[in-house]
């Protein structure tokens, strides 16, 4: 027969067992969230700032007026340097330190007088600008009333156009 | 083990349940990592602002095209949705019925339909 004593050892041993086991399944699951790339979670509040500025930009100040981001877009490339300082402006406003680091870069889609959509750049291009930075972009539809002729070539100006500000937008 | 000294086990159990609710809480903050990554997922991938902005872009467009003739009217509405399929890969389509009495104030029911293949949007709004 077996002595019976010490049972609480054997208990002990069994837990220990558990935690071990815990432990590895925390360790390994942990390491398999953050792959090199994953930036969701910044990625996300980027975009929403983005989205943000621009409604904020869209927003007429007095009922009825045109909005400071229909001015821009109406002085085509002309304005689309101010649009993206006044944008990053709006960008950095909640920020205690100047945020150097936040780039963006203005594009405007239209329809041309043949009826394509064409895509041209407002800004001028950043001089760092690669191509290859992990951005988010964040758009604004705007109308443009007839009659006025705008800095936008092969655009039709005796109608009013529905145009698309695009906004690319991320951290050097 | 047999002969070994069997006193302080309430301290033994203790240490033990301590333990276990440190690799408790040691999975709470596992699990809240992954909790953060699939919400900001979800929140890219649902455009929710695209669809407030392009309900506002089509309530501007009745706003400012409601006087014109029926040629640039189709002319603006196809910017928008020509603009959405090509820019923001959403199929977008949106039109309006004769305006009715809703509680006293003539309201026409415009028809939104968006779908960027993984949200579909479809509303009738009176405006």
């Amino acid at each position: 027969m077996v002595n019976d004593s010490g049972q609480l050892y054997t208990m002990e041993g069994v837990a220990a067992g558990v935690i071990m086991l815990l432990t590895a399944y925390i360790v390994i699951s942990t390491t398999s969230i953050y792959t090199p790339g994953d930036t969701h979670i910044p990625d996300m509040q980027l975009e929403q700032l983005g989205s943000d500025v621009l409604a904020m930009m869209d927003t007429p100040d007095i009922n009825g007026s045109d909005s400071r981001l229909n001015g821009l877009v109406r002085g085509g490339t002309g304005t689309g340097d101010t649009l993206r300082g006044e944008f990053l402006a709006g960008c950095k406003m909640r920020y205690e330190d100047p945020d150097n680091d936040l780039k963006a870069q203005v594009y405007l889609s239209y329809r041309t007088l043949s009826g394509n959509v064409s895509t041209i750049q407002l800004s001028s291009l950043d001089p760092e600008f690669t191509g290859r930075e992990n951005t988010v972009r964040v758009t604004r539809w705007v109308q443009l009333p007839s009659g006025s002729t705008y800095d936008l070539p092969n655009l039709e100006s005796s109608r009013p156009h529905a145009v698309l500000v695009e906004v690319l937008l991320w951290r050097a | 083990m047999a002969c070994m000294n069997e006193d302080g086990q309430w301290i033994v159990l203790m240490g033990l349940l301590t333990a276990l609710g440190l690799f408790f809480l040691a999975l709470i903050i596992n699990q809240s990592a992954l909790v953060g990554q699939t919400t900001a997922e979800g929140v890219l991938e649902f455009p929710k602002n695209d669809i407030r902005d392009l309900r506002s872009a089509i309530f501007d467009h009745y706003d400012r095209c409601g006087n014109l003739d029926a040629l640039m009217r189709q002319q603006n509405a196809e910017d928008i949705v020509r603009i959405s399929l090509e820019r923001k890969n959403a199929v977008v389509h949106f039109w309006n019925d004769t305006a009715q009495d809703i509680s006293g104030r003539m309201l026409r029911p415009i028809t939104i339909h968006y779908n960027n293949g993984v949200t579909v949007y479809n509303e009738t709004v009176y405006y």
